[in-house]
């Protein structure tokens, strides 16, 4: 039985794991770049829950699409001001701009905010509940099923919408796209918009179950990568199913091994993944 | 002739300047800022060979560093066996680490080099925090004092200043010799275009190889000076973040690919951390790598080459308006 | 014969963008491929210098088997390409530029110093001038003097020519004709009839991944079914471009 709560855990926190990184690796799919700050999107986004709930005293409703609605917005300007311009650069400016990206955002966040772990007062996810034996905290289970169906709508946008095949026109052929009369531009200032938007209300889903401070946002940048890789770069089905894995992986992981271990044994398959199957499951490399 | 034997002077001077100041600047405050700056010179210009040169951006070299930092005071607590001894092991593991890492990696985009160093580095510090037998979370320690000059464990800077300066004068003779030389070439010709650089039959994956074990190497050596110096380290001080990104934003602030970019990097970043250290206190800390944050940012975003490259492209315009009056 | 390939197919998942090409080069030949964009010749052209993996077939040279050698195993065994977008090393010199190709023959410094130089004089490129101060003209003519240092016996050209002005092209063409004098054999992927009546003796011509046509470029161009390539008799569908 306990067995049964160490599974369903890690597949629910796995899915929010599947949903920043779909984030990611959309990025990647996109430009071929990958956002070292990533993580930190996600941490911001838990802090804008915790705003909005203690000055706007906001439900989960309100603070998921406000934490969506701010670090979308955020990406957006970090697209237009620094990755437009180092996109075209050596690699060099490339791997920093993110890297000290994630720098500034991580320590401006504990100085503002603290190291101290946080949770989110009381609100309407409140409270546990028993199904078959098994407690599930009713944030736990909402954060979880609703990581998967954003996580399954950002996979349908891209495949089924005319905005989606825009995006993906650009991350086959850039060059072809613009005789198309698309806009790279945009697209890609939208695909930064979706990722960071992604990010953030994943981290404001999991501010609901889980407590953080700044101190994660490395963890999950980490997280992402690894999801990401095994997922199969560009692709987000593939960060669904390698999220929910890595989430079961991480669960089960710190119920044998004990708790320390567990980002052993994720950062240990990561390197795995480069020496025998860089390319993931499902992606291009 | 004319160029070369002034620029023959300046290095003179420079190294006159360095072997003198701990004479002139005597107080224990300045000598220990400058082992510090030293000690970042080094592992900033050992970063430099693949960061820098090749273009291979390492953002977890502290793994490297670490190593380095760990033999010598584990051959220590184990055996008790000067320091030095453990030098030489921890440049051995550093090196083995370098190629499994870049055996997979280099074969990919440079994105997934920098992802996996980033990784290894993190995955071997929360490893190294939970295994007893290199002290767990509490780390090691060096011999509390000295049995003789070998366990390097001296009270004064003074000897540590110098062996450092050793150490980078080291470093630098060998990164000027791969200057000048084939390999040299390679390193560049990779870092602006490896397409180009393998039509033309430059060997990519086992150059980038080779440029990323010798920093290794030279990074581990360095690591090894810390932990001898300051006789302690643990997986924060050895395999933390900030120890890379130190080295890194060291290195790019100055010049990355440039010999004394590194040089110059240390020696504005270290009196400004000391500062920003001494005037905030303890949040000092946290201000500083917001700080770091900011300046890499705006390296990457307005001048990846660093200062000296800035410098280069102020220059000419000086000279041309000294002509043309 | 110096190169032969044979049968070289290339699928990019299910669209074939060569399929069953063959080309004999003999020593101290120059020849052309011709073809309207997306024909194949580019992708054909990569197989032959090791930058794409055939799907089938061979490519011998000078009597070893190149078919799957990296690009650097190309450069060594004695087959040098340009391309299309000079990948110029922008922070070195012009001289440093054509060092990273001499050193492949002159693994040490001065004589790879030397050698550079004289490739350089060959070119008329000032050696001292750095690689981001040239305009198009000046990278092509680096590209080229780059892989002259390697001393290759195969020179494989890739539309080195394009982009130039009329008095840029007659000096492209007359640099073409000098290394060729020095006895290097070379296969040009060109779009300017120009350069491919003047300087070639044999012209092999793609349509739809296929050689429709080989032969001597007075005939070629009188040649029915290239005519019918390039100005197209009828839309056929392609299903992506190959380049």
């Amino acid at each position: 039985m306990v067995f049964v709560q160490v599974i369903t855990g890690g597949l629910l926190l796995g899915a929010i794991y599947a949903l920043f990184s779909s984030g990611l690796t959309l990025i990647w799919g996109m430009m071929n770049f990958i956002n070292f700050a990533h993580g930190e999107f996600v941490m911001l986004g838990m802090y804008v829950a915790l705003l909005v709930v203690v000055w706007l005293a906001g439900g989960p409703a309100i603070f998921g699409i406000a934490a969506a609605v701010a670090l979308a917005a955020l990406g957006i300007v970090i697209y237009f001001s620094l990755v437009r311009h180092v996109i075209r650069g050596p690699m060099l400016a490339q791997i920093l701009s993110t890297f000290g990206l994630a720098l500034l955002l991580r320590y401006s966040a504990f100085w503002l905010f603290s190291s101290n772990f946080r949770s989110l007062p009381p609100n309407a996810l409140s409270g546990t509940l028993s199904i078959g034996g098994v407690y599930l905290p009713v944030a736990q289970l909402v954060a979880g099923v609703a990581a998967i169906a954003l996580t399954i709508a950002l996979h349908l946008l891209l495949t089924q919408t005319t905005v989606g095949s825009k995006l993906l026109a650009v991350a086959e052929d850039r060059t072809a796209a613009m005789l198309m009369g698309i806009r790279p531009d945009r697209m890609q200032a939208l695909a930064w918009g979706l990722s960071a938007g992604a990010a953030g209300i994943a981290g404001a889903l999991m501010a609901t179950a889980y407590p953080w401070s700044p101190s994660v946002g490395e963890t999950f940048g980490l997280i992402a990568f690894v999801v990401v890789a095994l997922g199969g770069f560009g692709s987000v089905l593939g960060s669904l199913y390698a999220g929910l894995i890595i989430g079961l992986i991480q669960a089960v992981s710190a119920y044998w091994l004990g708790a320390i271990y567990k980002d052993i044994v994720v950062y240990g398959l990561f390197v795995a993944l480069l020496w025998f199957r860089p390319q993931g499951l499902m992606g291009k490399a | 002739m004319k160029r070369l034997s002034s620029q023959h002077l300046r290095l003179v001077l420079l190294a006159a300047a360095l072997l003198a100041y701990p004479l002139v600047f005597s107080g224990a405050f300045y000598r220990d800022i400058g082992v510090t700056f030293l000690l970042a010179a080094i592992s900033a210009s050992a970063w430099n060979i693949v960061g820098g040169y090749a273009g291979q951006v390492s953002v977890g070299h502290s793994m490297f560093f670490g190593l380095g930092a760990y033999t010598p005071l584990l051959f220590y607590t184990l055996f008790g066996w000067s320091p030095i001894a453990g030098i030489p092991v921890g440049i051995v593991f550093s090196v083995a680490l370098a190629v499994v890492i870049g055996m997979p990696t280099f074969r990919l985009t440079g994105h997934y080099f920098s992802m996996a160093t980033i990784a290894v580095a993190e995955l071997i510090r929360i490893f190294v925090g939970t295994w007893d037998f290199v002290g767990a979370a509490i780390g090691l320690q060096g011999p509390a004092v000295a049995r003789g000059w070998w366990d390097l464990t001296f009270r004064s800077e003074l000897p540590y200043y110098y062996i450092f300066l050793a150490v980078l004068a080291v470093v630098l003779a060998t990164t000027a010799t791969i200057e000048r030389r084939r390999f040299g070439f390679y390193l560049r010709a990779i870092k602006a275009s490896e397409r180009a650089a393998r039509s033309l039959g430059v060997p990519v994956r086992q150059t980038k190889l080779k440029a990323l074990a010798l920093s290794a190497a030279f990074t581990s050596a360095a690591g090894s000076l810390y932990a001898c110096k300051t006789g302690f380290i643990d997986p924060d001080s050895g395999f933390g973040i900030l120890v890379s990104v130190q080295m890194v934003i060291v290195a790019a602030l100055g010049g990355a690919g440039v010999l004394f970019g590194p040089l110059l990097g240390a020696a504005i970043l270290i009196p400004l951390q000391t500062a920003t250290n001494t005037w905030f206190g303890g949040g000092g800390s946290g201000l500083t790598y917001i700080l770091y944050g900011g300046i890499i940012v705006l390296i990457a975003r307005f001048e990846p080459g660093g200062l000296f490259e800035l410098w280069h492209r102020i220059r000419p315009q000086r000279w041309r308006r000294a002509h043309a009056a | 014969m110096l190169l032969e390939a044979t049968n070289v197919s290339k699928a990019f998942g299910s669209f074939l963008a060569v399929s069953g090409a063959d080309l004999s080069v003999a020593e101290h030949e120059i020849i052309g491929l011709i073809g309207p964009n997306g024909a194949g010749k580019s992708t054909f052209f990569n197989c032959l210098a090791g930058d794409t993996l055939p799907t089938t077939g061979r490519i011998v040279f000078d009597g070893n088997d190149v078919t799957r050698a990296s690009p650097e195993a190309h450069a060594r065994a004695g087959i040098g390409r340009t391309f299309q977008v000079p990948a110029t090393f922008e922070d070195m010199t012009v001289l440093e530029n054509v060092m990273v190709g001499a050193f492949l023959r002159h693994p040490h410094r001065n004589d790879a110093r030397d050698h550079a130089r004289r490739i350089v004089e060959l070119t008329s490129l000032r050696p001292d001038q750095l690689g981001r101060s040239l305009g198009t003209p000046g990278r092509k003519r680096l590209g080229i003097a780059r892989v002259l240092a390697t001393e290759p016996r195969l020179l494989l050209l890739d539309e080195s020519l394009a982009g130039l002005t009329p008095t840029e092209l007659q000096e492209a063409i007359a640099l073409v004709r000098r290394v060729h004098e020095t006895g290097v054999t070379i296969v040009i992927v060109e779009h300017i009839m120009e350069v491919i009546m003047t300087l070639t003796k044999r012209v092999l011509v793609f349509n739809q991944g296929h050689v429709i046509a080989s032969g001597k470029p007075e005939d070629i161009v009188r040649n029915e079914a290239v005519i019918e390539a390039y100005l197209g008799h009828g839309r056929r569908k392609r299903r992506g471009d190959t380049q």
